[in-house]
């Protein structure tokens, strides 16, 4: 073969790459006949048969004008790389994927838990990795548990990356193996949202579960974003370290989901593309906006146009980025401070810019008992710190000296309740299990002596609550003494009778709306249906009178991402509600015993959660913690994840869960009680984790209502998909309460799950 | 088995309508929504969970109830003088003209072919519970019931009285109520197929199929 | 009175005593009906009372919102619930007051309904003013000491009274209508049945609390009828024995008085207990501030202790016999009819007589005559009546639904009751002795879909005169 026919032949494979290249630009822009792509495409087509028939020299300069008008095509859409376009970017065919990065970051992997399609869940890929470095000509390998979505080149069974909820157990269930092994997490986040079923163990739950278990997993974690799709992303996302690719995209929801949602585009009509465009700026997904915020810790420099299948450079410095990160992760557990810093101090001087394989240094990555602690105590401080800087506080004008003495009071109170719990909690320890040692060896005659050495630590344990005998005083005295005593909701206050919902089922008879919101408390005599009531009934009757004491309430709701419009809803619901946020804390009592609520209530933003309302909560938990306080979240409503915080919201999920995890460990009794509707991100984070969860009779419990369902999954799901009989029959809940009984079954579960110190521990 | 199919089809094929009188389920204040001609659909979705055609709104006690229309059809007549005036319960307001689905002539069809369970008195009825609850489980043909077998509970004078079945052994193909419906005396409650003829009837269901077009 | 409209919420006889009582004061009435009952008397003595609009039908008798629309309809001012349905429901008498355009509920306040709808409360404040009830709990027990302390204490009492086979009661105190009741007859069986109905209230009512009373086997039947006006009088019309009842605990028979020590032999001085009774009724309702027609329920047990029951806050099917001995003076030529005295208590009006000026005279007797098979439990019939004729008595009074001059189908949807027949006579022998011969004259023909004969319980009816206010 002479020089030319080889040139030639060579042509026919260039030709591809051109008309890849065309095709890639037309998925960035999301427009096929932008500056006329087009026809630049008939251009190859025509080339690629043409290619023998035409001259040589004609075929070549006709190569070359394509070639350039591409590259300049390709500049001018490197300047020009808006949100959307970046969204683009990340859901191209083009685009590597986990599969590319396995196989060019990592020496070797073997893939666990399937492989291909015959896998359990196909979008989320398990392996276990070597990864090396070099350091004077010395090749050092670590182990590492790699786990991330896999789109997929296009294979259907990919399901685009998004985790099936066994898919996300799947993960789970490997970060436990990693753990037990004592290696790193790499995780690689390619996600445009978890899969939105509820089928065993359910999307939300299974979300939950591992945010739990990963806010406190015991080996190092890293997490790369390119597609972080809210909670799908979250559900292998809570690391120690963030790392996001520059031409990613991280968002509490798809750019045409928070179209929808602000346009209130009726299903199956089509959402205007600049009202997409528009939500894709003002989410603020892109990477270097997710680093201003603090929602990541780096951002992974991509080629102009986005890395590709076969940006190798890329994949270098990706490999480079995940080691150093890994690095640094370990090197911030150790005591050792001067040797942190030189080690840091070291690999930066050496490699300021580029990426090699050198890294001068080798770390080993395996962490003792000390430096776990210090690794999850550090992790603990990261995601609580996390976006703190948004949180709005009521400015406060005057001076209220009724704060500032309450101010003091609550430092007090909390070292009082620190000393009490915290100091003194070894000691108590040691004593008991003496105690233990001694009654397990059957010595009764000790008991004299054991007896005052009991007593005290009784008394440093302080009385036992929870063992009083429960006598209800509605069963002593006529209940008709008391019933017009009670709060009555506003909502009985008309002549006018309602259907019930299952009037058709149960042959229920219209209701006197003054007889159901108030006798009745809403609920149908006849069938058992609850009517949603406002959250002030529960306020009134759930808890001891006038035992309800609310605090945080300067924590306000805000516009941290100055999301158009929402100032004024917000301002609208301040109004109506007379609240800053959608969330109420409040101390109370029932039957006596001291409690701690969280509340998000329907009538602000839907209870969505934003900052203020996951900082609210976090204190909430933190209060519960540090006065050993039973803590119950009682979700009047939530509507998930307030989208127009963008990832500001998002963080909520580990940073809320963090909270609850530290409660929970701390020997709390966490009790999630869901009513009316309950979904998405709370329910995937820091409410799903709970060990406790109950419905609310007729409430709906779930991770995606069901056009979301229907859009991404297109099945239509039943009306009663997400109704609390199914949620307690999918094993998401323990149990269904009715709304008369709530107050006696919360203090029954209080003390039945409390235990004689309402605490565990 | 006897059964001139020809020719009960081409009675239906004659005549495939049957109207429908759309009366108030109870008192109140009248609000017709449709006009006479128009067409109306039944409820739809997989879980029928779509309301049907909204016919008219009955107002009760400040409770304006939607009235919708229980199959497809075209309305036919509707008695305009009570439009904003107080109807009495179980007044006929209006007919629609429906046209019988192929699943409604297999139906009627099947009445002659298999062992038709006759109500013994005007009364409502109910499954007992266990056929109920295999039934929901296991679809409309899953139960085979033989002599002596309880099959039905009636409910007369508020006292329950469970009917046991007296026919060939079989399998129950139909069930011809509701439960709780207000049965007239010797109207069908239960279609009872014989194992052997299981055959001949899903014959029968598919030469229906085939030749009758909705 | 005459601008008044009485919406009658009920069917059958009542509906057309309730008729009458209004024609009697002359007030106009409205009448509901269902699909079933189009052939019933009451719809047609409604129609052939003239040509304004009377009748509405109805999807059910139990609809609220049905009454209270065709209330509105109708231009209503007062609904007469008649008993059964609606006439103990506080809530619809609630509802009737407080609504936007009121309507008088004809029976007592609506708090009072509520108040003494709850046997226990009932008993509690019948307690605390020394009237004697069932001995055993006035409120849910929940503890278990506490419970088998008193199972103890109610086992020696029934010991000290000399009774040979104590035993006691154990009922879920949310449950009602037979539910959740069982007879302790050993102590040392308690623990094990307390546990049982303990734990059956819990999982059945969400409500673990228990009643505890002694369990009374050998008893009559007693009622003091009682009529109370709006300004605070209270005058009772004697008592009635309600002792012969169905196996469902449907009254058949009634007398009145309650006991005739003439005709009978009691072990104690009857007229006392009765005298006693009515002063304890008269107590209660004075302290409740009772205001309308209403009927005391006791149990006199075979040594004579009187026990209160429960209180009917509502007119009773019986009412009539016990108008029917009863007298008041200066108006002896007029009957009294407690339904109209009802009405117009409920109007406002004050009674206009006193307990001075009632007297008693003879005795009466009720039969209920319904379509059942007593042989079989009292099953109801159902079919057609072709023949249904009674004597024409001056001492005797019928009340039915049922046409007499065509045929007529018992509705299904309703209890087979045909008629009551009031009979008056100077003494317990003669009224006896009427009702048999009424009874005898009576004829009552029909048969089922399959042909088969009516079963009516008039031969019941007839053996049971025997028992008639006998221990």
């Amino acid at each position: 073969m002479d020089a030319e026919q080889k040139h030639i032949a060579d042509s026919g494979q260039f030709l591809t790459q051109l008309a890849s290249r065309i095709s890639y630009l037309a998925d960035v822009i999301g427009d096929s006949r932008w500056y006329a792509l087009d026809t630049l495409l008939e251009e190859v087509t025509f080339l690629r048969s043409a290619i023998f028939e035409l001259p040589a020299k004609e075929l070549f300069r006709r190569i070359k004008v394509l070639d350039e008008r591409i590259s300049i095509l390709e500049d001018r859409a490197a300047k020009e790389i808006t949100p959307v376009r970046m969204v683009n970017i990340v859901r191209s065919v083009q685009r590597f994927t986990l599969q590319d990065i396995l196989e060019n970051i990592y020496d070797s992997f073997t893939e666990l838990g399937g492989e291909e399609d015959c896998n359990i869940d196909p979008a989320v890929v398990v392996a276990r990795a070597t990864i090396s470095r070099r350091v004077k000509k010395k090749i050092y390998r670590h182990q590492v548990m790699v786990i991330g979505h896999e789109k997929g080149m296009g294979e259907e069974y990919r399901n685009g990356g998004c985790a099936k909820p066994w898919g996300n157990d799947k993960a789970l269930r490997y970060m436990k193996v990693a753990e037990t092994e004592g290696i790193p997490i790499h995780f690689f986040i390619f996600t445009p949202g978890s899969y939105p079923i509820e089928d065993f163990p359910g999307a939300a739950q299974q979300i939950a579960r591992n945010i739990y278990a990963m806010s406190k997993l015991e080996v190092p974690m890293v997490s790369f974003i390119s597609e972080g799709g809210s909670g799908g992303a979250e559900a292998i996302g809570l690391a120690d370290m963030r790392l996001m690719a520059s031409h990613g995209y991280y968002s509490v929801i798809s750019p045409e989901g928070a179209a929808a949602i602000e346009g209130r585009i009726r299903e199956g009509q089509k959402v205007p593309r600049e009202l997409i465009e528009k939500c894709a700026e003002q989410l603020c997904m892109t990477a270097e906006d997710n680093l201003r915020l603090g929602t990541i810790d780096r951002i992974v420099q991509e080629p102009p146009l986005g890395a590709r299948r076969d940006d190798y450079d890329f994949f270098k410095r990706l490999r480079f980025e995940m080691i150093k990160a890994t690095d640094e992760v370990v090197l911030s557990t150790k005591s050792f401070r001067a040797f942190r810093a030189y080690a840091l101090r070291r690999q930066v001087k050496k490699h300021p810019q580029d990426s090699t394989d050198d890294f001068g240094v080798h770390i080993s990555w395996n962490l003792s008992d000390a430096e776990i602690e210090r690794l999850l105590e550090l992790r603990s401080q990261k995601y609580r710190a996390m976006g703190q800087g948004y949180i709005e506080l009521k400015k406060q004008t005057i001076i209220d000296t009724s704060t500032l003495k309450d101010k003091t009071k609550e430092t007090i109170s909390r070292l009082y309740y620190e000393i009490k719990y915290g100091l003194l909690k070894p000691q108590k320890k040691n004593v008991q299990k003496v105690l233990q040692e001694v009654t397990g060896e059957g010595a009764a005659f000790l008991s004299n002596i054991t007896e005052p050495v009991k007593a005290a630590v009784d008394f440093l344990a302080g009385p036992q609550e929870g063992a009083r005998q429960y006598s209800d005083e509605a069963a002593q005295i006529s209940i008709f003494n008391r019933e017009w005593e009670q709060y009555v909701s506003p909502l009985a206050n008309e002549d006018r009778t309602v259907s019930c919902p299952n009037a058709a089922k149960y042959g229920c008879l219209d209701l006197w709306v003054p007889d159901l919101y108030g006798e009745f408390c809403g609920v149908c005599p006849a069938c058992g249906h609850h009517f949603p009531l406002e959250y002030q009934w529960y306020l009134q009757n759930l808890f001891d009178a006038g035992s309800v004491r609310e605090f945080n309430n300067h924590i306000i709701s805000g516009n941290p991402l100055k999301f158009q419009g929402l100032d004024a809803r917000l301002n609208r619901d301040v109004q109506r509600t007379g609240r800053k946020s959608g969330i109420i804390t409040f101390k109370a009592k029932l039957n006596g015993i001291k409690i701690v609520v969280a509340m998000p209530y329907s009538n602000f933003r839907s209870g969505t959660f934003g900052s203020a309302e996951g900082e609210k909560f976090i204190r909430a938990c933190d209060l519960a913690r540090t006065r050993r306080r039973p803590f119950i979240a009682y979700i009047h409503t939530t509507g998930g994840i307030r989208i127009q915080e963008g990832t500001l919201g998002v963080i909520q999920m580990p940073r809320c869960t963090m909270a609850v995890r530290e409660y929970v460990d701390s020997g709390g009794l966490y009790i999630v009680v869901y009513d009316n509707n309950s979904y998405a991100g709370p329910v995937a984070s820091f409410l799903g984790c709970s060990p406790y969860q109950v419905g609310i009779r007729s409430s709906r419990i779930g991770f995606a209502g069901p056009r979301v369902i229907r859009e991404t999954t297109g099945q239509d799901v039943p009306p009663d998909y997400h109704s609390a009989r199914n949620a307690l029959m999918r094993g998401h809940i323990q149990g269904i309460w009715d709304r008369r009984d709530f107050r006696k079954n919360l203090y029954d579960a209080l003390q039945t799950m409390g235990g004689p110190n309402l605490y565990y521990k | 088995m006897d059964l001139n199919l020809n020719e009960l089809l081409r009675q239906y094929h004659a005549n495939p309508y049957e109207d429908h009188e759309i009366c108030t389920p109870h008192t109140g204040i009248v609000t017709f929504k449709v006009t006479e001609g128009q067409h109306t659909q039944g409820p739809s979705g997989q879980w029928l969970h779509k309301p049907g055609t909204l016919l008219f709104i009955l107002e009760r006690e400040n409770n304006p109830k939607r009235i919708t229309a229980k199959c497809n059809g075209q309305v036919a007549e509707i008695r305009h003088e009570f439009e904003g005036k107080f109807a009495e319960a179980g007044t006929p307001l209006l007919k629609i003209r429906h046209r019988l689905t192929k699943d409604e002539i297999i139906d009627r069809i099947l009445t002659e072919v298999l062992t038709v369970f006759p109500a013994p008195q005007k009364a409502r009825y109910y499954l007992p519970p266990d056929i109920a609850s295999q039934m929901e489980k296991g679809g409309e043909t899953s139960i085979s019931i033989k002599p002596g077998d309880d099959v039905l509970i009636m409910s007369l004078m508020k006292r329950d009285t469970l009917l046991k079945y007296e026919g060939m052994p079989g399998i129950i193909y139909k069930v011809y109520f509701k439960a709780g419906d207000l049965v007239e005396q010797d109207a069908p409650l239960l279609g009872i197929c014989p194992p052997e003829n299981v055959q001949f009837v899903q014959k029968i269901i598919d030469r229906i199929k085939n030749e009758w077009e909705d | 009175m005459k601008k008044e409209r009485v919406l009658i919420a009920n069917r059958g006889e009542i509906a057309i005593r309730i008729m009458m009582a209004c024609e009697d004061l002359g007030c106009d009435y409205i009448v509901v009906y269902t699909q079933e009952d189009r052939h019933s008397l009451h719809v047609r003595r409604a129609r052939e009372k003239g040509p304004e609009k009377r009748i509405y039908r109805i999807s059910s008798y139990k609809d609220p919102n049905e009454i209270f629309a065709v209330a509105d309809q109708a231009g209503a001012t007062a609904i007469h619930p008649g008993y059964g349905f609606f006439s103990e429901n506080f809530r619809f008498a609630r509802r009737a007051t407080l609504r936007t355009r009121p309507v008088t509920f004809i029976g007592p306040r609506w708090e009072v309904i509520r108040d003494l709808g709850s046997k226990i409360n009932t008993k509690r404040v019948a307690k605390s003013l020394g009237i004697p009830v069932i001995p055993g709990s006035d409120a849910p027990i929940y503890s278990e000491i506490e419970a088998e302390a008193l199972a103890e204490e109610l086992f020696l009492q029934q010991r000290e009274q000399g009774i040979t086979s104590p035993s006691i009661l154990v009922k879920a105190s949310a449950g009602g209508g037979g539910m959740g009741i069982e007879e302790v007859k050993h102590l040392d069986t308690f623990r094990r049945i307390y546990r049982r109905i303990q734990n059956y209230a819990k999982r059945q009512f969400g409500d673990e609390g228990v009643l505890i009373e002694q369990c009374l086997t050998d008893y009559q039947h007693i009622e003091v009828q009682l009529l109370c006006d709006r300004h605070g009088t209270v005058i009772h019309f004697g008592t009635r024995n309600c002792t012969i009842q169905s196996t469902g605990r449907q009254k058949r028979v009634e007398v009145a008085p309650g006991f005739d020590p003439s005709v009978c032999n009691y072990s104690f001085d009857a007229p006392k207990v009765l005298d006693d009774i009515t002063n304890y009724s008269v107590k209660l309702a004075r302290e409740v501030g009772y205001d309308s027609a209403g009927t005391w329920e006791w149990v006199v047990t075979r040594d004579g202790s009187p026990y209160l029951l429960e209180v009917n806050t509502r007119i009773q099917v019986e009412n009539e016999i016990s108008a029917c001995i009863s007298r008041i003076r200066d108006r002896e030529d007029i009957p009294v009819n407690l339904i109209r005295e009802q009405i117009r208590a409920a109007m406002g009006e004050k009674l206009g007589f006193t307990q001075d000026d009632i007297f008693f005279e003879g005795t009466s007797i009720e039969l209920r005559i319904v379509a059942e098979d007593v042989r079989r439990g009292f099953a109801p019939w159902c079919g057609t009546i072709t023949k249904f004729e009674f004597p024409q008595e001056p001492w005797a009074r019928l009340y039915s639904h049922v046409p007499m001059d065509k045929p007529y189908d018992i509705p299904t949807e309703y209890d087979p009751n045909l008629a009551l027949a009031i009979i008056w006579g100077e003494n317990t022998e003669e009224a006896r002795e009427r009702a048999a011969s009424f009874l005898l004259k009576s004829t009552i023909e029909g048969k089922t879909a399959h042909d088969e004969p009516i079963i009516t319980n008039l031969a019941y009816l007839y053996d049971r005169l025997e028992d008639v206010l006998q221990f």
